[in-house]
């Protein structure tokens, strides 16, 4: 598996959740010292955190140094709850926390182009190879590994070798003009929560598969906090006027990975994209507009 | 840019024979817990990406001093029948080259690409994170056992401090990279040996020792000085194969 994993340059499907399916098994039940459903979970973690001491890294900031495992819950699918869909797509119910029915507040032209894209999954740029801004980046099969260099969090995804270098000290903010594909992440310690505030979306990305899309104004704080040695409550707070009628929150554990002699391999996809053969003709094979045509554009 | 690349590499060619006495005497900084601290973003000032030995300019490739420093005359010991494949590859170099294909880069090239990276430190490991195609190169300074069989595109890095010298040895490589857009290559056997020492407040000098039996005769060398980007307090992005089918 190793092997095949590092030499092949994994092909990507285009449901990009597909694959691991064993992880995902893996990850029902309890999320460290929490209940594993997203709301269940999220109320818990708040209340953990309250009383949990976390360990500290020799210049005093909680220390989240290691390898961290994605319970998402099926979010690489679908971030709202859902069906299952044949055996590839479990069902799931979603990591949204607030609003209490668990779904994206659309307004309802964006609901409309929502459930449009829904129908052309292999447009989700991340099926070809993009980068994933936060909080999609959270959503993976593939590791995660947190480093804290001093001044920074770094975070190495596995999944596409995305990476994001956090600084924790102050920094002025890009000039709104630079639109990326990684955002630009600052963030702070709030006791010992890391704040993450993400700005310069060039909102391109897909949240997932199933068509939840965002724009230039998608704005994301995030909130790290460690509720037990073992478990990271992630919690992220999306807004955007032009899109949604108010703000909403979506919550997961990441749990540590302790397998001995573990360190994450190369994702190497663009290099390897061989899947254009489970595209049919009007799917667009050999060509999708993925990156032709941005979701915003209306 | 010609002339500036040109002059650039008149100052490389001093530099390079001033490196060895400098990095003896200069002391680097150090990080808390005491290693030398490489920290900062970093990027060469050479051609070193179109073509590693010294070249004529030609399309898209500005003329230049090569960075191979052993052999003394520059030139890769290259075996008779990798001569020849290294000619056309060069031939071939418009639509063959990796990087033309947005690839990822390899190692070494990736530390002498035209885009900043950033290196940042902890005391059990070195993370050095580029621009390109948002390359990740993470390297364990602790013993962490190999995976056997790892193939890759970047290699599986372990690194040491050998005095203020960071040393990563790399194998695991595919045989898919390039060292330039020249076409200069290697096989899956190949093993770098890179050293990183800061002869300067604004200078890493790199060294790599590039050895592949399969393909040369004999190990062989590059070196360049690394330069600190004083204008720069964060690295971007560059996402090479989504801007070439946005103008597609």
């Amino acid at each position: 598996m190793l092997h095949l994993r590092a030499g092949n340059s994994i092909t990507i499907s285009f449901l990009v959740g597909f694959g691991m399916l064993s992880v995902y098994a893996q990850t029902r039940g309890a999320a460290g010292s929490c209940p594993f459903d997203s709301v269940e979970f999220h109320k818990c973690a708040l209340e953990r955190a309250k009383t949990f001491k976390p360990p500290r890294t020799a210049d005093g900031r909680p220390d989240f140094h290691g390898y961290w495992t994605s319970r998402h819950n099926g979010a690489v699918w679908d971030i709202e709850p859902r069906k299952g869909q044949g055996s590839l797509v479990p069902a799931t119910t979603g990591v949204i926390v607030d609003p209490p029915d668990r779904k994206i507040p659309y307004q309802p032209w964006a609901l409309v182009k929502r459930n449009e894209l829904r129908s052309r999954p292999f447009d989700d740029p991340k099926g070809h190879c993009a980068p994933s801004p936060p909080p999609r980046d959270s959503f993976t099969n593939y590791g995660l590994q947190i480093v804290q260099p001093i001044g920074y969090v770094v975070i190495l995804y596995e999944q596409m070798h995305d990476y994001r270098i956090i600084p924790t000290g102050g920094r002025a903010r890009l000039p709104e003009a630079i639109k990326l594909w990684h955002p630009e992440s600052v963030g702070h310690w709030e006791g010992n929560t890391l704040v993450v505030d993400n700005r310069n979306n060039n909102g391109k990305d897909w949240f997932e598969p199933s068509g939840n899309f965002q724009t230039e104004n998608t704005h994301v704080v995030e909130r790290y906090t460690m509720i037990d040695r073992d478990t990271i409550h992630f919690e992220a707070r999306i807004e955007d006027p032009t899109l949604y009628t108010k703000p909403w929150t979506i919550a997961l554990a990441f749990t540590r990975n302790k397998e001995s002699g573990y360190y994450q391999l190369e994702f190497a996809c663009y290099e390897g994209e061989r899947d254009m053969q489970h595209y049919t003709e009007e799917q667009g094979r050999g060509r999708s507009n993925a990156f032709t045509e941005p979701a915003q554009k209306q | 840019m010609k002339f500036l690349l040109m002059k650039t590499a008149a100052v490389v060619a001093v530099f390079l024979f001033a490196s060895d006495a400098r990095a003896q005497s200069y002391s680097p900084p150090r990080t808390p817990s005491g290693e030398p601290d490489l920290q900062g973003i970093w990027q060469v000032r050479n051609t070193a990406n179109w073509d590693i030995q010294h070249h004529a300019g030609s399309y898209k490739t500005p003329a230049g001093l090569g960075v191979v420093v052993d052999p003394a005359d520059g030139s890769i010991p290259y075996q008779p029948w990798a001569m020849e494949k290294k000619k056309q590859n060069f031939a071939d170099r418009a639509t063959a080259d990796p990087v033309e294909k947005c690839f990822l880069a390899g190692v070494p090239r990736t530390m002498y690409l035209p885009f900043p990276f950033q290196i940042l430190q902890t005391p059990e490991e070195v993370m050095i994170l580029s621009e390109y195609v948002h390359t990740v190169r993470w390297i364990p300074l602790k013993k962490l056992d190999r995976y056997p069989g790892y193939e890759s595109w970047m290699g599986d890095p372990r690194g040491h401090w050998e005095g203020n010298t960071l040393v990563v040895e790399s194998i695991g490589f595919n045989d898919q990279t390039w060292f330039d857009y020249a076409g200069n290559f290697h096989s899956g056997a190949l093993k770098t040996t890179e050293r990183f020492t800061r002869t300067a407040p604004d200078t890493i000098t790199y060294e790599v020792t590039i050895e592949d039996p399969e393909v040369f005769t004999r190990p062989w060398k590059m070196r360049m000085p690394l330069y600190l980007h004083k204008d720069m307090n964060q690295i971007l992005e560059y996402e090479c194969f989504i801007y070439a089918q946005e103008i597609r």
